[in-house]
């Protein structure tokens, strides 16, 4: 009975804990980097712009559903009520193929950015604060992910390996996008360690979890939430390039494949030109977007840049 | 008689040791360069190791599919087709891993990158003399524009901050980095190329017309098919670079020495000059050379926007037709040949930098 | 309005104001400040961090760190009998002025050199800008060679030498045998010796005085270090948010104590002699400059605060009565 009973205020101590946990060290920075992303003109515009496209990614597809029926009869139809922008040259709407893509086209970006900004993190705060052999193993392996060509492997690894969805895409494209990221957390954790609070700590003989988390986390975290923003940009930049060329085609309404399949039949022709301007002119606004969003934070969370 | 061999003896031993003084004063005088080398030497073999295992993910057995066909070609057996197929991809799937690594390396010393098994005769190394010619001219040319426009200009933003300059400059900065370089490419394309029909969307040089040489049409040919592809990689890139010199430069303006230099009654021109382009060049000097050694690899989209024959257009090419062994040889050129120019750039950077040159 | 100046003047400052206009507000850094500076002599300038002793010091050669302007008062430079307005020079004549006439050694010697060039060519180069081209390249060596030995350096080493390549009291050394190159006639030390040792300080401040006396140049020294000021100024100004509270010979000021504030201030600074009991520090923070009492500034960290230091300032000094302190009760506490 009684160790039943010290089990249950053991595990109920343990949710206590837990839940402490996630309010003071999620819910509240969260909460608080939220209010400062929209205290800053640039990146309240990025972020909002930013939730249109999450909005439209999510509820878009169920207000204007898309079908990938043919239409022949209908191809190349100018804008009109019916079809906001127009129809392609199997007669499918270009407004719902745009709407139906960008669900996948964040997928790709959040997912590649979330992969590669936990390697990325781990691995450099690994490095630079263990230091010795782990930093010189880790550093030499990022070093030659930095020195390959990373699209051509991009292409290389699309065309070998089967894409089927935007997270093994996601994955194939931060393969290479850690090894940046890893790199910049390094040297800023490098450099932290130096400061005097983190040498205060060390004097103290505070434990390493207490000083990965509770001293450099914060300090790292705007440089972790600016990295993030980027990796989405470069996430899009990369998918949309591989799919350009031809190589996983996977999904037909994602932005860079009808970019691909307009430009395969031919620019020539206007109509094709303009089918594939939507995609083209979305992907500038999202990527306008994204880099507002992180200037933005870049200039609320290092203060000393604002004075430049 | 023993005393003077004796002493031989103890001259050559000194003298050994002197030697092995001075070799060893060699090494610590120029300990900077040796780590430098050392570092890029392991990084070229791990990247070698990394490029080979990748190659190992290709399914199928791409031996035997081209026996079958140097046997269609060539007319041979099947067994000796076979036997020729292993030795020209330099690759035998009935061996180990250790033993085709070897083979791998083997290879890769003796200057063979890869062999292509659906074109006969062609192979990395041929595509590299006959391809990166075109890369380096287009990718080049607008590497140095755009780093001279974007360095000037940023120097001179910084220097006028708040202005109109510097206004448009960020304006600038932020349109040229919402575009990803080839969607810049395809919309000059279709803007100059498809509906204007002011310059060619395709090719290097007017095959028909012209013929390859020292000569006026030739080399008009030429600057008229890279116009577009130069004009667009300037557009994107100029952006960064006035970016990461504007930002340069207003580091540099807020050091003391600025102030000590106006206050010692200097002039603006020297100030800006001498003080802060010379100051804020410095880390721009060590990007210059990475973007160099990357542009050996291709601007592979780029160049298939434009479809330019360069190294991108061929590895992007080549990877569509599943031509693994040239692809594999290609891109690991590229990589070394970005270890090799990042090298060139540490070693060099010392002789600009006078504070590394001592620390060195 | 014109006044003429008193000859035994060299610099006068007359009610100058400066501004820093920022984005949504203006920081005033200083106000109504008056001050002269004594031909051949060393005045002090002293004050607590923040309170605008370098900003007005630096407005002497027009070299207020951006985006800070004279918004009022004159800064007048006595040059044998004419008077030259430094605030209203010519972009030229500022240009020629500034280390010609007055010169400075900066509060941060170690990064007031550029990093890219040799020591030498920092001096040659000023020479150049200031109209000495034609002299030839040997005269120039042979001068620089002088200043060097004059501090004290291993000539032949610093002259080929990077900054990075010298350490710090080196570096300051060179500041001031640079400040001495064209022969000015004031020089303003911006705490020349924080970041040093006390046996280079002492070293600095011998070398300085020496200077002072061989060749009769004026000298600006500001510093926090009361002790410094003690042993090496001649007159001392105390300035506190912004405005100089007392001015005048430092055994005087020293001795009577008249104004409050520096009576705190000398109060605070430690003896070697006396135990630490008598140290009392000033109660409070210095003022915030956007936010500045009512009344007289240091009212709120005033012990002898009566009810008018609340309401009215009190009147600034001015450069033709400069043995008022700024306090209501001025040598009457």
């Amino acid at each position: 009975m009684a160790n039943i009973k010290e089990f249950g205020s053991k595990v109920w101590s343990i949710i206590c804990l837990v839940s402490k946990f996630i309010y003071e060290s999620i819910l509240i920075p969260i909460w608080n980097f939220i209010k400062k992303i929209f205290k800053n003109p640039k990146s309240a515009v990025g972020m909002s712009i930013l939730i249109v496209f999450i909005l439209i990614g999510i509820f878009g597809p169920l207000i204007f559903p898309y079908s990938a029926e043919t239409d022949v009869a209908n191809k190349y139809l100018w804008p009109s009520l019916e079809h906001p922008f127009g129809t392609d040259w199997l007669g499918r709407d270009v407004f719902r193929q745009i709407i139906a893509g960008t669900g996948n086209m964040l997928q790709i970006s959040f997912y590649t950015a979330i992969i590669s900004v936990l390697i990325g993190t781990i691995l450099g705060i690994l490095a630079g604060y263990v230091g010795g052999v782990v930093d010189k193993i880790i550093m030499s392996i990022t070093n030659i992910f930095l020195s390959i060509p990373s699209f051509p492997v991009y292409l290389l690894l699309a065309a070998v390996i089967v894409i089927n969805g935007s997270l093994s895409f996601a994955l194939i494209i931060s393969l290479f996008s850690w090894a940046g990221l890893c790199r910049a957390i390094r040297i800023q954790v490098v450099s932290l360690k130096e400061r005097d609070f983190i040498q205060i700590c060390h004097v103290m003989h505070m434990s390493r979890t207490h000083i990965i988390f509770n001293e450099l986390m914060p300090n790292l975290f705007s440089y972790i939430a600016i990295n993030f923003v980027i990796s989405m940009r470069n996430a899009i930049v990369a998918s949309v390039g591989i799919m350009f060329v031809g190589l996983a085609a996977y999904d037909p309404t994602n932005w860079g494949a009808i970019m691909q399949a307009a430009r395969d039949k031919g620019l020539v022709n206007v109509q094709n030109v303009i089918i594939l301007l939507y995609p083209l002119i979305n992907i500038v606004i999202f990527q306008a977007s994204t880099l507002l969003l992180s200037n933005g934070l870049d200039e609320t969370l290092n203060p000393r840049l604002k004075v430049m | 008689m023993e005393n003077a061999v004796e002493n031989k003896n103890n001259k050559f031993i000194r003298y050994l040791k002197l030697i092995r003084q001075h070799i060893a004063q060699f090494f610590v005088k120029y300990r900077y360069f040796f780590i430098k080398i050392g570092i890029s030497v392991i990084t070229l073999a791990l990247t070698v190791i990394l490029l080979f295992f990748l190659l190992r993910l290709i399914p199928g057995d791409i031996v035997q599919e081209y026996a079958l066909k140097l046997q269609g070609n060539r007319g041979i057996p099947y067994e000796q087709a076979y036997e020729l197929a292993k030795d020209l991809l330099n690759y035998d799937p009935n061996e180990n891993i250790f033993e085709q690594f070897g083979r791998y390396i083997g290879g890769l010393f003796r200057g063979e990158l890869g062999v292509s098994y659906i074109e006969t005769g062609v192979s990395a190394n041929t595509l590299i003399a006959t391809r990166l010619p075109w890369t380096l001219f287009i990718s080049s040319v607008a590497l140095f524009l755009s780093f001279f426009i974007g360095t000037a200009v940023g120097c001179y933003a910084a220097n006028n901050r708040g202005k109109l300059v510097d206004k448009i400059s960020s304006g600038y900065i932020a349109i040229s980095g919402s575009i990803p370089d080839y969607l810049m490419a395809l919309l000059l394309v279709i803007i100059f190329a498809f509906q204007l029909r002011l310059f060619p969307n395709a090719g290097n040089y007017n095959a028909f017309e012209t013929t390859p040489g020292f000569n006026l049409p030739f080399i008009g040919s030429v600057l008229y098919h890279a116009f577009l592809p130069i004009l667009a990689y300037t557009l994107v890139q100029t952006g960064t670079w006035i970016l990461q010199m504007r930002g340069s430069a207003i580091g540099v303006l807020g050091e003391d020495y600025i102030l000590s230099a106006r206050a010692r009654g200097l002039s603006e021109h020297t100030i800006h000059k001498k003080y802060v382009k010379k100051n804020a060049m410095l880390p721009m000097i060590t990007m210059l050379g990475v973007s160099f050694g990357a542009l050996f690899g291709g601007a592979t989209l780029l160049e298939s926007v434009f479809n330019y024959p360069g190294i991108g257009l061929e590895i992007s090419n080549r990877i569509i037709s599943k031509d693994y062994m040239v692809v594999q040889g290609l891109i690991f050129f590229s990589s070394a040949m970005v270890i090799c120019v990042n090298l060139l750039v540490e070693l060099i950077y010392p002789l600009i930098d006078p504070r590394v040159r001592r620390a060195a | 309005m014109v006044i003429n100046m008193n000859k035994e003047n060299i610099v006068e400052f007359r009610d100058v104001s400066i501004a820093y206009p920022l984005k949504k507000f203006t920081l005033q850094a200083v106000t109504n400040a008056s001050l002269p500076l004594k031909k051949g002599m060393i005045t002090a300038l002293v004050g607590e961090s923040g309170s605008g002793k370098t900003t007005l010091a630096s407005s002497l050669i027009q070299c207020i760190s951006e985006p800070g302007k004279v918004v009022g008062g004159d800064i007048v430079f006595n040059d044998n009998g004419n008077e030259i307005f430094i605030n209203k020079l010519k972009d030229k004549e500022l240009r020629k002025f500034r280390w010609e006439k007055v010169s400075m050694v900066f509060q941060a010697a170690q990064s007031a050199l550029n990093p890219v060039m040799k020591v030498k060519d920092h001096f040659i180069e000023t020479m150049n800008q200031h109209g000495m081209k034609k002299v030839t390249m040997e005269e120039k060596e042979a001068k620089i060679k002088k200043l060097l030995n004059f501090v004290k350096l291993d000539v032949d080493r610093v002259m080929d030498s990077y900054p990075h390549e010298l350490s710090g009291g080196m570096k300051q050394r060179v500041m001031i045998a640079f400040a001495l190159l064209l022969d000015p006639e004031v020089i303003i030390l911006d705490e020349p010796t924080t970041a040093l040792d006390v046996i280079t300080q002492y070293f600095i401040f011998t070398l300085l005085k020496k200077i002072n006396k061989e060749m009769g140049i004026s000298m600006l020294l500001m510093t926090h270090d009361i002790s410094v000021v003690a042993k090496f100024a001649d007159y001392v100004a105390v300035m506190y948010g912004g405005r100089i509270m007392e001015y005048g010979d430092v055994h005087y000021i020293f001795k009577n104590r008249y104004h409050p504030y520096t009576r705190g201030l000398i109060g605070a600074t430690p003896s070697i002699l006396g135990s630490t009991k008598d140290i009392e520090a000033i109660e409070g923070n210095p003022p915030n400059l956007l936010d500045l009492p009512k009344g007289c500034i240091f009212n709120p960290r005033c012990k002898y605060c009566q009810k008018i230091c609340q309401e009215q300032e009190p009147e600034s000094l001015s450069i033709d009565n400069m043995s008022k302190g700024k306090c209501h009760f001025y040598k009457e506490i």
